[in-house]
């Protein structure tokens, strides 16, 4: 290997532009033919990881296809074989070339932190390997050839480690694949449940819709008009069963189980009152007296049946009664009693009363 | 004005008070004596900087702890002003105190605003006048000078050493603009100055990313105490501030950049192996120790958290395998080529961390533990080389951080490549975005590390989203109504054009063009009647554009043109902001002028119309984020997963928000006026979700309109308000004097003394009846409910 393969065809044209090679990028021209990719625009390119020269598929079917041949690139001496061509997977060949060298040492050095005591002795471990994987990929003649006897012995010292590891590693690696498929299945599944749910949502406020206006159609019963809210949040919390249509139903909601502060019926209702009494439930029946039905007076029949005087809403009997309720208003008075209490009325007051008093008498004299 | 609050006595600068004002004081006094979190939103231009300041600093000279506070807000301009409103309340303490009291407070901005440098300060870009100040101001730098090496320095910044390090500046309050003039007098760098004297002040104002970026936070906020009172004022968008600052978009070019940062340290290593071998090996013995090891000998808890460098990173050493520079420089070359690689797939990926850290071990052998050390790493090793020109560095520290918190953070992040722009995009241009799905994780050190923070701002509703996206819990969380003697905004909602059909921009009916048309008429007509200058938002820059020709077809823009000058918001900032000058001249020489912008777009952000600037604000549409976004997907689906936030409800938060945001420009105090129309049929549905202040000023009948409907209650409104008030009316209902405050504190003591009352004779009577539940043994359940009864008429009484 006289030419280092590190120095990637890449970073050589980057590191000297112009230097003898052509400015076009190492995608577009096959450096073995010259093909280019405007003539050919599914080229492909392949490489061997005996020394990391690319070239096109075609290169690779010509030279390859009759058996091990030359590496076309100057001054490379590698035999090739067809079998070892494949694509590579990074753009820059040094890394490729590293992760192929990293994938030896890796699978000899693959101790876990575990293994050892403390961390820095994991730490001292961990770059201990990396000290030799830089020297296989960067370090000069001898030191690689150090270094791949140092490999070889390691694998041989801790030969029984490595298969141990090798398993181990093999079913976390297989565990942790199976963890990740099953997060993604759940989270799939909930994504999943989450649209239903938003959907069946949807449905049920165009069925809650439909209901009412069928149920106004119909007519009959009485309908009943929720608050849109009020059907929603009953969905949500008996989201379980209670399809979305019997739900609707005026009377079917069940408010009973929820307990939800203020809503709740009561349980003892207040006794039914009757109609408004604005006097309080005084009895207008006359204790004193009894107003009889025929009770007149010759002057009133004159003006019973005079259209002159009649008016709506009165009869005689008004006359009579109020004439008989006036004249025994004042008969369970006694003045001088009043007086004697001293309910603070002023004599004026009093004898204004008692002129009152003897006035309505007055009126009802006739009688 | 000078009060109490409890037993705190509170200097306020004006001789009058808002009742929110005062009822805002209250509740973030509670919020302080709690040590807690709280939300609270008040309505713009009610002087929220004012009286959080005043409090604040009143509670930081009262007692003796002197917590300090962090007021962080969004703009420039908002530092500047909070600044400003600081200095008066301090004079006025002053004066009435009588002596100056030892108060120190700073505000901090960028190296670009504060330079002094003479060839620095020249630079256009922020990251080049950075790059230089390191480049000159730098330790090592500093080394070299002293060794008699001939290097540049600023002056400046070396200046700041002649001083004693906690007395770089004197007392008081220092604007920016005072600040560099003070820096050009005593020739001393005024940025290092706030830098440095941020331990020693009591107030600091500056911008969230020095809070909430976890690179900036890193440097200048680490060593804050635990105690401070954090503040976030127009926290309105701070979810999405804490999502940015964690998310990075990685291109092909930053790639490239990135790998060429690689080789540029590879040969630095180089020549620092052959010149000064011993640095080297220096740092190599100190990452033996651990990343931080023991040498810094300060306590556990100084440091705060930082999301891209979690606790126990700190405790642990750097794994083995990437402890030599040359080794680190080679696994990173791994990593962006790896990443390279994956860049040329040619179909949209969306993974999650861990899917994506096992196939990047499947065929780099890159493990999950060296990857959690790349950004401290790449920092160390930075340091080492003593690398001054930072900004090449930049793409390649980007990926270090990616990589660090694509192996920290399992959930919570999301891989998304997209390998072209558009769907109908044919010439690929990959992006791989890491997007940051929780904005609690960059949030959360804030949280953990103080006691007590503050979030406010005028437009913050539903107040109870914002603790459960940043997953905190609060002491208070309060919405203000804005006291008004009379009506002087007019919130109302269009939902039909001037031909009765239902107007809306939802996407099947936005490109018709009856619908188009009555937009059109509704914008005439408000243009006729509003007095100066209209401000019209659409959801998007491009509904906007293509609204726009069509309007044109139909001639309704001449017809505009006749009354107002028409004006329209563009990507480009100069654009717009030539834009916006043109309108304020417009508006207030009385030709009137009409502004389109776009209610995510900069104007809806951060600038005002006061007064004759903005008497009419319409809202075309609904602005709901672009949906088919594969971000935004992540997001909701995250959201729903995690926080149990259903898609709609987010969606139509974030889009009522923002129109709210839009609303609010208008009003930007109590003397100012304005008209707010929003004009879709389904705001109809989302108006719980404004703010409380406008929802109470927009009467029921106001919610379904049609255009001439909304012109003439406009008219109506336009005429009422348009009549001079005597300022007699205003006193006592929406502005308080020292008497009216004092009727006021002793009507809330009456009625606490009563509700304390009711509350003790409540518990008797609940004990009296649990004795008697004992006695009768178990009852149902219904019993409860009484008691609730019972509870409830004691509140209304």
């Amino acid at each position: 290997m006289s030419r280092r393969p590190g120095a990637g065809y890449y970073t050589a044209t980057a590191a000297k532009p112009g230097g003898g090679m052509p400015l076009i990028d190492k995608n577009d021209m096959c450096p073995v033919c010259k093909m280019m990719r405007y003539l050919n625009p599914d080229m492909e390119f392949l490489i061997n990881p005996e020394c990391y020269h690319s070239m096109c598929t075609g290169c690779v079917n010509r030279l390859f296809n009759d058996g091990p041949n030359q590496c076309p690139y100057a001054g490379c001496h590698k035999t090739l074989r067809r079998k070892g061509f494949k694509s590579a997977f990074f753009g820059d060949l040094a890394v490729e070339r590293e992760v192929d060298l990293r994938r030896r040492v890796n699978s000899v050095f693959n101790q876990v932190e575990d293994d050892f005591e403390t961390l820095r002795d994991y730490n001292n471990y961990l770059q201990m390997v990396e000290d030799l994987t830089f020297d296989l990929v960067n370090g000069t003649e001898t030191k690689r050839r150090e270094a791949e006897a140092q490999l070889l012995q390691w694998e041989m010292d801790h030969k029984p480690d490595i298969e141990r590891n090798r398993k181990a590693g093999r079913e976390a690696e297989e565990q942790t694949r199976r963890r990740l498929q099953a997060e993604q299945e759940l989270a799939r599944q909930r994504r999943i449940a989450a649209i239903q749910e938003q959907e069946e949502e949807k449905l049920a406020l165009v069925r809650n819709r439909e209901a009412v206006l069928d149920s106004m159609a119909t007519g009959g019963q009485r309908v009943q008009l929720k608050k849109r809210g009020g059907v929603k949040a009953a969905d949500i919390t008996t989201a379980a069963a209670a399809s979305a249509g019997s739900s609707l139903l005026p009377g079917s909601l069940d408010v009973g189980k929820l307990s939800i502060r203020g809503l709740k019926e009561k349980k003892k209702t207040a006794a039914p009152e009757g109609p408004y009494d604005p006097f309080g439930g005084y009895d207008f029946v006359p204790s004193r007296y009894k107003v009889h039905s025929g009770l007149g007076h010759p002057l009133l029949e004159r003006f019973e049946h005079d259209r002159a005087h009649v008016t709506g809403g009165y009869s005689l009997e008004e006359f009579t009664a109020r004439a008989m309720f006036e004249a025994f208003a004042g008969l369970g008075v006694f003045i001088e009693d009043e007086k004697e209490v001293g309910i603070g009325l002023s004599a004026g007051e009093v004898t204004g009363m008692a002129a009152g008093i003897a006035a309505t008498g007055h009126v009802m004299d006739p009688r | 004005m000078e009060f109490n609050i409890e037993d705190l006595p509170v200097l306020f600068p004006y001789p009058r008070i808002y009742p929110e004002q005062y009822a805002y004081m209250v509740d973030l006094k509670k919020t302080l004596d709690a040590g807690g979190n709280c939300v609270l939103e008040m309505p713009s231009g009610t002087g929220k900087t004012v009286t959080l300041l005043a409090l604040i600093v009143a509670y930081q000279q009262h007692y003796p702890s002197h917590r300090k506070l962090i007021y962080c807000s969004r703009t420039m301009s908002e530092i500047e002003k909070a600044l400003v409103e600081l200095k008066e309340l301090m004079k006025f303490r002053a004066e009435r105190l009588g002596y100056e009291e030892e108060f120190r407070g700073l505000g901090l901005t960028s190296r670009k605003n504060l330079c002094l440098h003479p060839s620095v300060k020249r630079e256009k870009s922020g990251s080049v006048v950075d790059a230089r100040c390191r480049s000159l101001t730098a330790g090592f730098v500093k080394e070299k000078k002293e060794k008699g090496e001939n290097v540049d320095v600023c002056i400046y910044h070396d200046n700041l050493d002649n001083l004693e390090p906690h007395n770089l500046i004197p007392n008081g309050i220092w604007t920016l603009d005072g600040l560099l003039k003070y820096g050009e007098q005593h020739k001393q760098c005024p940025y290092f100055t706030a830098r440095r004297m941020m331990q020693f002040c009591n107030v600091i104002i500056y911008s969230y990313h020095y809070l909430l970026d976890p690179k900036i936070a890193e440097r200048v906020s680490k060593d804050l105490s635990k105690d401070c009172i954090v503040v976030f004022d127009e926290a309105h968008n701070i979810d999405n501030v804490c999502i940015e600052s964690l998310s990075t978009d990685i291109t092909e070019d930053s790639l490239r950049k990135a790998t060429r940062g690689a080789q540029n340290l590879e040969t630095k290593i180089n020549e620092m192996r052959e010149s000064d071998q011993q640095k080297l090996q220096d740092e190599y013995e100190k990452l033996v120790e651990g990343l931080r090891g023991a040498d810094d000998g300060r306590q556990e808890d100084s440091f705060m958290a930082n999301p891209t460098l979690p606790d126990d990173l700190l405790k642990e050493a750097v794994p083995g395998n990437i402890r030599r520079a040359e080794h680190f420089v080679g696994f990173l070359r791994r990593f962006i080529e790896y990443l390279k690689t994956r860049m040329k797939v040619r179909q949209v990926i969306s993974e999650t961390p861990p899917s994506f850290l096992a196939h990047l071990k499947e065929y780099t052998f890159i493990e999950k533990k060296p990857l959690r050390f790349c950004a401290e790493r790449l920092t160390s090793l930075v340091r080492t080389l003593e690398l001054t020109n930072i900004e090449d560095y930049q793409p390649l520290q980007e990926v270090a951080t990616f990589a660090t918190l694509v192996a920290t953070y399992e959930k919570g992040f999301l891989l998304i490549l997209e390998p072209y722009e558009s769907d109908t995009a044919e010439v690929p241009n990959p992006v791989l975005h890491f997007t940051c799905l929780d904005a609690a994780i960059a949030i959360k050190p804030v949280f953990d590390r103080f006691s007590s923070v503050i979030i406010t701002s005028g437009t913050i509703s539903p107040l109870e989203m914002y603790p459960k996206m940043l997953d905190f819990t609060t002491v208070v969380q309060e919405s203000y109504s804005m006291t008004l003697a009379r009506k002087s905004f007019q919130p109302m909602i269009v939902t039909r054009g001037s031909d009765q059909a239902a107007i809306s921009t939802g996407f099947q009916v936005r490109n018709e063009p009856s619908v188009v048309r009555n937009y059109g008429n509704l914008l005439t007509e408000f243009s006729r009647i509003t007095p100066d200058g209209m401000v019209v938002f659409f959801p998007s820059y491009l509904y906007m554009e293509s609204i726009i020709s069509m309007w044109q077809g139909m001639g309704i823009l001449d017809e505009v043109w006749k009354y107002k000058l028409i004006l329209v918001e563009t990507p480009d900032a100069q654009e717009t902001s030539l834009a916006l000058e043109t309108y304020r001249t417009a508006c207030a020489n009385g030709r009137g002028a009409v502004l389109l912008c776009v209610a995510r777009g900069k104007v809806s952000e951060g600038i005002d119309f006061d007064h004759q600037y903005g008497r009419t604000v319409l809202c075309i549409g609904v602005p709901f984020q672009y949906t088919e976004s594969r971000i935004l997907k992540a997001r909701l689906e995250f959201l729903r997963e995690t926080y149990r936030i259903r898609e709609n409800d987010f969606l139509s938060f974030d889009a009522m928000r923002h129109a709210a945001q839009c609303l609010g420009r208008v009003l930007r105090g109590k003397d100012d006026y304005g008209l707010m129309i929003l004009a879709d049929r389904r705001f109809q549905k989302k108006r719980g979700q404004l703010p409380k202040w406008i929802n109470q000023a927009m009467a029921e009948k106001d919610t379904n309109l049609s255009t001439d409907m909304a012109v003439s209650l406009a008219r109506k409104f336009l005429t009422d308000i348009m009549q001079d008030v005597e300022t007699t009316v205003v006193e006592g209902v929406s502005t308080w004097s020292i008497e009216d405050l004092r009727q006021h504190q002793a009507k809330m003591a009456d009625e606490t003394i009563k509700a304390l009352t009711a509350a003790r004779e409540k518990q008797l009577e609940d004990e009296a009846m649990a004795e008697g539940r004992r006695a009768e043994g178990a009852e149902s359940d219904y019993e409860m409910d009484e008691d609730d009864e019972a509870e409830l008429m004691a509140l209304d009484g």
